[in-house]
Order: C-alpha cells, then structure tokens, then sequence
C-alpha cells in the first residue's frame, strides 16, 4: 500500500452507489434525441391503423358503412365490432373487472370512443380513410354528472343484466358500478354524533389527465412462419399485456414477446389495455403484416385514461382542544363509461382508505361508489399510488377547514394530532400499517426552514393592508404533511386480475467483472438504469458504470408487475437487493477458496471481500467474477448469476412536509408562486439528484393539476379541453422555483430500506397549491372553492365573496 | 350557442319573406353552400362546406320551417351532420317588420354543437357564426335588392 492506493472512501465513490449522485445514464441519449420510442419502430411492409371515433357521447349506431373508405386506393381493411365479434374480440375484459367494447357494438358511451379501425398502407391514407367511413348515429340522452347517473332513467350499460352484481359485489341502481366501504361505519357515526366540533365538506378532486409527452401506441407483428406475435408498446405493465393479450387471443404466451422501448412519460396513462392494442393485433394477425398505431393528442385526451374524478363527501370530528376524533368519506366516483380503472383487484378504489393521512384518528370511516357516466373510461393513478392523491387531498382539506372552525393554526391542528414516532409501526383505523416515520421532526424542520412565524406575521399585515386599500394582493400559506402508501404490493392482498404484485430481478455477472441486471419493471423516465446499477454496486461491489440495466422486454426479463404506483424501487428495488446478495453469498464462497480460508473468515468489505482481521489479503469482486467462469472451483457450480422474485411483506409509507406561498390577486385572479418548499422522506435515498429531478417534475405536476388542467365536459358530453390549447401544461413561463430538502427514516422491511419517491411530489404538491390559495381568501370567509384554481376561479371566489366591492 | 341580432334589408317585407323561401337566393347566399334543395314548402336539404378554425368539413343538413306566422314571422329548425368533424342542431325564431319600405329581420337563434367541431372550435364558434352570419345578410341583401349599378 501507499499513497497512491484508494482508500475506502476512494472505493466507495468509485462504485457509485447507493446514496451518490450518479449523473442518468439514459440522458446521453435522451439530450441527443436518440431515443428510441414505438413510433420510432419501422418495421418492414408495415401498416398503419387509425380509429374512426364517435363524435356523441351517446347515441345508438344505427348503420356503419365502410364502403367508400374500402375504395380508397391504399386502405387495406376496415375493421368494426361485426369483424371482432366472430373472434369474441369486439369486448375486452377491463382491469377493474368491467368489460369494455373494444370497436362501438350497436352504441357509443363517451365522445371519442373507437367505432372503427381503419388499416392502411400509408398514415396519411388511413386518416383520409377515416373521414369516409360514414357512420349514423341516433342520438340518446347524455348524462356527466354521477349524481344524475344514480337517479336517472336513462340506463347506460344496456349490456349489464339489471340488478346483476358487478365485478365488487351488488349494483343499487343500473348505473351504479359497487359500493366499497372501510373502516366502522357505526362507531364513527356515533362519536361524530356527539362530538364538540364538527365539520361537513364536499372536496372534489376533478377529472384531469396524465398526458405524457408521448402518446399511447404500439407496432404489432404477427409472424405467420413461426407463429410468434410480437408487440412493441408503449406499456407500463409489457408482462401483464403479454399475458392479457395470450388470454385474449389464445395464442400461446411463449408465442408473444411484448417489447415496451423508451417510454415518454407514462404516468399511469400506460397501464391499460386499450382498443388500439386489440385492433393492431388482429389487424396485424390477419394481414400477416406488422400495423402501427399511435394516438394523436386529442384522442389520447379524450378516450385514454383519465385520472381522478371524485366527489369526496367528509365528516371530521375533534374535540374543542382540536384532537381529531373521527373521520368518515363518502365518495362518489365517477368512473366513465366503463370500469377500467387500473387499481388492485382487491381494491376497487384503490388504497383511498388512506385517507387518515398523517393523523392518529382512533375511529374512521370510508364508502366509495362507483358510477357509470358518458365520459371516457379510465381512473388511473396519475403519478400517484392507486387514489392516495385523492386521499391526501381531501384529509389535507378537511384539516384545514377544521382549523378554520376551531379558530386554530392549521400547523399546530397538524402537529397535536400527528401519528407520534413511537407509535410506529401504526395501524391506522382503516386497516392500514404504517411501516416508519417521523413526521414532527419533518415539520418542525419545514416551518423553520420557511420562517412560519414571519410568513403568518406578514400575511396578517397584507390582510390589513388590503382592507385599508392599499393594496389588491393577498398572501396564502399552503400546508401540507401527507402520507403516502406506496409498492403495491403483499402478494396476499394485491393482484390484477390474479397477478400478485411481486417483481423480480435477474443478475448476470461477465467474467471481466461487469454486470448485467433485467428487471420486471421498465422505466418511463425515472432512470431505472441508473438508480438500479447503484442498489447493486453497493450490495455486489461492482462499480454501477459497469452494470447494464435492461427492462422491457418479455423474452428477455424475468415475470414483474411493471412500474406505477412508485412500485418499482420498494419492489423491484428489493428485489434486486435479494439478488444482489445471492450473488455475494456465492461470491464468498468463491472468495474463500482463492484466499484458501473458511466462507466464513472472509467479509465484504465494499468491492471485494477480504480475510477477517488482514485486510491486505482480499479478492476483489472483478477477481471473483473471473474465477467464477475459468476456475474449477469444488463443489461450486460455474457461473455468477441470481433472481430473485420479491413478494414485499408490506407496503411502504413515504411521506413529507409542502408549504406553499403564494400571492393572489385578487382582481385578476392571477397567482403567483413566491416560494415552495418540499421536504420528502422517502427512506434511503438511492440518488438524491434523481430525487431531485422527481420531485420537480412531480410538482410540476400538481401546479398544473390544482391550478388550472382538467378534463371538462360541457352537458352534450363534448370533451371541452380535447387540445393543449386549453388543457394546461406548465411551461418554463408558469413553473416556479422550488426548495427541495429532506429527512431519512427508513423503510424497516425493505432491504435496503428505501420507500419510493416519484409520485409523493404530486400526492403532496397539489393539497399545497389549492390550500394557499385557499388561505389567501380565508380571512374573508372562504372554506372550500374547487380545483382547478385558475384564474377565472380565483376571480370567481374572491368575486363571490364581495372582494369586488 | 345563443345569437341575435337586427337587420335592416332594402326591400318590402312580402319581397323578402319571398327570398327567404327561394332555394336559389337561398343558396347565393349561405357561405359554402354547394347545394340547396326545397322539398317541400317546409322542407328544405342544404349541402355546406364550412372551416370554423381547423376544421373544415362539408356539412349536411335539413331544415323545417314553421310558417303559421308568416310573413310577419317564422321559425326554423334543422340539423347538419359533418361526420368526424361534428355536428349542430338548433333554431331560430325570425320577425320581419316593414318600415318605410326597409325591411327590419330580427331573429334569436340558438345551437348544440358537438363532436371536434365543439372541441376545436370552441372558442371560435360564436364568433365564427357572427361572421356567416353577416355574410350571409350582405349577400342575400345583394340577390334580394341589387344595388344600382
């Protein structure tokens, strides 16, 4: 040894692991354009679909006439539901256990719902094509409002046997989908009943979309010599659509390879099955070609996946002190034409019933029904786990409007009834185990980091101002502590449609000493390729620049449940941990017999493994990697691979602190962000720059949602915000600075600890956003005003409040 | 949709009740019509290609007239379809009153839209239809009082 030897600190931040702030690895690429997404799959003689689309939201299909498009020079075939039906194909089973048309069969339930599917030579052809399938249409009455669905004659699913139990047990009404209830109805009816304080609120979280820059799509090709089906999409379950589409079609499933390359943002948008999957398959089966299909923009607006949509009725209770003592949530879900939400089998409304939030409520209550509508089909988890952003955004209003009736400091009502540390790990009155935390040490560290005090002192002295007229701007302080509850999930509890949610790790060691690692996940942007190579250079010594992540395709990873929900990292995550020490065991072992001491008188020791108590006698991992392949080693089998398939025992419980500032004006409803802080506790932080990188993208993402994008419909069911005209995406102009900061309290049960963060920015960002804006006007009375708050809607508070003299 | 409006035409009103019914003023008048059929004295089948922002298609439609108040009044109904690109149904109440040989049209119209024809052009129907509307009047001015040449 001497100067020159790195030093363990040297090694270490050579491998760059868990914790070091490793530059993406997929941005050499990304930056340069060089990606490689489906629409950018050329395959070959390839065609091309395109759907013809309703225009009505409902309406009877009286006649579709595909003559004049078949005559089109270039159109290959135009497909309707009478062409699928023979293969039992005009219908697909959703994954909420709902069955959806896949091409209209004798009606139309939502405005761009798929009638047709034309195939052409040429794109261009097929959109001309389209324009000349001539469909007629008798129009029936339109219902988007779920209250009227529950109290309409008008019966939207003709196909549902009335009176028939659904999918999640009885229907009351024909347009009522199930009834979903947690927690002890009774008990919380009768401590709200005679509580002290009491609060009653609406808190709707309105229809909005995950819009990621790429759209849906996908390239199918079915090869009639050796009878494999391969797709390439733009999924983020490929294992889950490979088995679905072996169901569906009956093909073999070691006959279909699912391929999802580089994916432009999913953010549950990619979760389902759609139509355009289905078409492109037969479409592609029975011309023996390969068929593209991608969505525009408007049709990826308004017919894939929707997220939100939920009227969320609240009962608080608390006594005069402010200690919460009950909470009960009535939930009208307004599902769309059909139940194609993306949720756990199990859980029809997701994990909603998290709805407790960061609070300690000894006794809760929660009943979600679901409703049909003539609106598009959906209900994912935009960039959430399954309905927990609903679930944060009402209890974090609910707070709020308790504060106001107690007349107490919100941040104080938060800090008395937070779940304390030494109650971990809590059982939450509505069934849930909170794994860790430390959620008064995140909030003191948030409220001084702001200067709390100053902002209210400050904010009290605009309020006076402005009463003088001396002003028309006021200032509102958003809070927010959430909890989140992330990686779905126990194999016990979550399944789609049957899959248990595991995931799964396949590690390959070369012999010079690098790595490859398939996962079941893929990455849509999180930079799995990154973060991954650190979990396992930290477990197996490996530098991460030398281990290649690879996910997406079927043929070549190992069985997972795909990534949303921030599953990837608690599950797959730990999975790839697990592996990573199948390898290290072995390793050991191989160590051992070069260093010609006992397995267990050598130890891991960063890179290598070295002789207990002479650390100058090591082998390092490339060393072992080596002999593992050349080495005749006895009673050691050749090779260093590992997988391990991870059931997690629990979930995780990411949670933090968001307070927002901002000033409003009043006359013009403008709001300006001055200033937002976000401290996340996700555990052990993998790569605090990607969590960085999460955590404000994620914000971005909430500003837009509770500040002005939705999905609007006007009574004829039109989709009102069908373009990015009017559907609002923030651009460098609305997107404010962010703060970003952090506690680490470990996951107890996953192995390296880490809990996910991708989707707490989000869950956490928007109760921000609305509640500052709320308290800007709640001194003036204001309780509850509904996203999104743009700024007709913040005119329209402060309006309906008589700010305008 | 909702739009109204007052019109003053150079001519008597019995002249303009007239035109009103006349397929080929009629069709000299709408913008974009192709072509105008009267199937009946209170039927009438139009043929129109329309742009209203990006969407440009050709618009079939019908039209009922209710002529029990003529001439001093009357009201229509109808219904246009333009495949993908959408679809309209609605109405409008007219009056005609005569003063000093000029005609006084005033009439309340209203209409549904749907399909991309409401998601694109939203924000641009009302003041799209302002504008047919206007040419519609200047050119049925034209084909009902030429002005001297």
């Amino acid at each position: 040894m001497n100067d020159l030897t790195p030093d363990r600190d040297d090694r270490t931040a050579n491998l760059k692991g868990i914790g070091s702030a490793r530059r993406r690895v997929e941005d050499a690429r990304f930056t340069q354009g060089k990606g490689n997404y489906v629409d950018d799959i050329k395959l070959p003689g390839m065609l091309f679909g395109d759907f013809v689309r309703s225009p009505y939201a409902h309406a009877r299909v009286v006649s579709v006439d595909t003559s004049a498009a078949m005559a089109l020079d270039g159109v290959v075939a135009v497909l309707t539901a009478k062409d699928l039906e023979p293969l039992g194909l005009h219908w697909m089973p959703t994954l909420a256990g709902d069955k959806q048309m896949v091409l209209a069969d004798g009606k139309v339930l939502f405005q761009g719902q798929e009638v047709a599917y034309v195939v052409a030579r040429d794109r261009y052809v097929a959109a001309d094509a389209v324009e000349l399938v001539e469909v007629e249409y008798e129009e029936l009455p339109v219902i988007t409002d779920p209250f009227e669905a529950l109290n309409s004659d008008t019966v939207l699913r003709e196909d549902l046997q009335p009176g028939a139990d659904g999918a999640h047990g009885p229907r009351r009404h024909a347009n009522h989908i199930f009834l979903w209830e947690e927690g002890d109805k009774t008990a919380t009816e009768e401590v709200i009943g005679s509580a002290d304080v009491v609060v009653e609120e609406m808190i709707y979280y309105h229809r909005t979309h995950p819009c990621p820059l790429e759209t849906c799509g996908c390239v199918a090709s079915m090869d009639k010599v050796n009878g494999k089906l391969t797709v390439y999409g733009t999924f983020q379950a490929p294992h889950v659509v490979r088995t679905v589409a072996s169901l569906l079609s009956g093909i073999d499933e070691h006959n279909i390879r699912v391929v999802s390359p580089d994916i432009g943002g999913g953010f549950g948008n990619k979760v389902g099955v759609y139509p355009g999957y289905v078409c492109s398959i037969v479409a592609s089966i029975v011309t023996g070609l390969p068929v593209k299909w991608v969505e525009d923009r408007m049709e990826n607006l308004m017919a894939t996946a929707f997220a939100r949509d939920y009227w969320m009725k609240g009962r608080i209770s608390a006594t005069k002190e402010g200690k919460i003592t009950a909470l009960e949530a009535h939930v009208t879900a307004d599902h769309g034409a059909f139940d194609a939400c993306a949720d756990p089998t199990k859980f029809p409304a997701g994990f909603f019933h998290i709805c407790t939030g960061s609070y300690d409520i000894p006794v809760a209550y929660v009943g979600v029904d679901g409703v049909y509508t003539n609106k598009a089909p959906g209900g994912v988890a935009y960039r959430c786990s399954f309905r927990v952003t609903e679930a944060a955004y009402f209890i974090e209003r609910m707070i709020e409007i308790l504060a106001i009736e107690l007349g107490m400091d919100a941040a104080e009502l938060r800090r008395i009834n937070f779940i304390r540390a030494d109650q971990f790990p809590y059982h939450s009155a509505l069934g849930w185990e909170y794994d860790s935390g430390d959620y008064q040490t995140a909030w003191d560290k948030a409220l001084k980091a702001v200067d709390y005090d100053g902002l209210r002192t400050e904010q009290a002295a605009r309020v006076e101002a402005f009463r003088r007229g001396e002003t028309r701007r006021l200032i509102g302080i958003g809070l927010t502590h959430f909890t989140e509850i992330v990686g779905a999930g126990p194999v016990k509890n979550c399944d789609i449609l049957g899959m248990g949610m595991f995931d799964s790790c396949e590690i390959r060691i070369h012999p010079t000493g690098s790595a490859i690692a398939r996962l079941g996940t893929i990455s849509q942007g999180q930079g799995h390729a990154t973060t991954f190579a650190q979990i396992l250079a930290s477990e197996i010594g490996i530098p991460a620049d030398k281990i290649t992540v690879e996910e997406g395709d079927t043929d070549t990873a190992p069985y997972g449940l795909g990534t949303y929900g921030s599953r990837s990292t608690p599950v797959a995550g730990a999975a790839t941990a697990l592996a990573g020490r199948k390898i290290r065991a072995k390793a050991q072992m191989i160590a051992a017999y070069l260093l010609e001491v006992h397995d267990d008188d050598v130890e891991f020791d960063i890179d290598r493994f070295v002789v207990k108590g002479a650390p100058e006698r090591f082998k390092t991992m490339a060393d072992i990697a080596y002999a593992a392949y050349n080495q005749a080693i006895p009673g050691v089998e050749p090779g260093l691979e590992a997988v391990s398939y991870y059931d997690p025992p629990n979930m995780t419980y990411p949670f933090g602190a968001y307070i927002c500032v901002m000033e409003i004006d009043v006359d013009t409803g403008e709001a300006e962000i001055r200033q937002f802080y976000a401290l996340d506790d996700c555990g052990t932080r993998i790569n605090p720059m990607v969590i960085e990188g999460q955590v404000h993208g994620g914000l971005t993402e909430a500003l837009a949602i509770a500040m002005g994008q939705e999905i609007a419909y006007d009574d004829m069911g039109n989709v009102k915000t069908g373009t990015l005209m009017d559907f609002f995406i923030p651009t460098t102009w609305e997107t404010p600075h962010y703060t970003t900061d952090h506690t680490e309290t470990p996951s107890p049960h996953h192995p390296i600890g880490a809990k996910g963060v991708g989707e707490s920015p989000n869950v956490g960002g928007v109760p921000a956003f609305s509640n500052a804006v709320h308290d800007a006007l709640r001194p003036f009375g204001l309780r509850q005003s509904h996203m999104p708050h743009d700024h007709w809607r913040i005119w329209k508070a402060a309006h309906d409040l008589g700010l305008h003299g | 949709m909702d739009l109204a409006d007052e019109i003053n035409i150079q001519a008597p009103k019995d002249r303009v009740y007239a035109a009103l019914n006349d397929p080929d003023i009629l069709r000299q008048s709408i913008p974009g019509c192709e072509e105008l059929v009267k199937h009946s004295d209170t039927e009438m089948e139009a043929r129109v290609l329309l742009k209203i922002g990006p969407v440009k298609a050709r618009f079939t439609g019908t039209v009922t007239l209710d002529t029990s108040g003529a001439p001093d009044a009357f009201s229509l109904k109808g219904q246009g379809n333009g495949g993908t690109a959408g679809h309209a149904k609605g109405g409008a109440d007219v009056t005609l009153t005569e003063q000093d040989g000029v005609t006084i049209l005033r009439y309340e119209a209203h209409a549904d839209i749907g399909g991309k024809l409401a998601q694109l052009g939203s924000r641009l129907v009302q003041s799209t239809a302002k504008k047919l509307a206007s040419k519609f009047f200047a050119n049925f001015q034209e084909a009902v009082a030429p002005a001297e040449v």
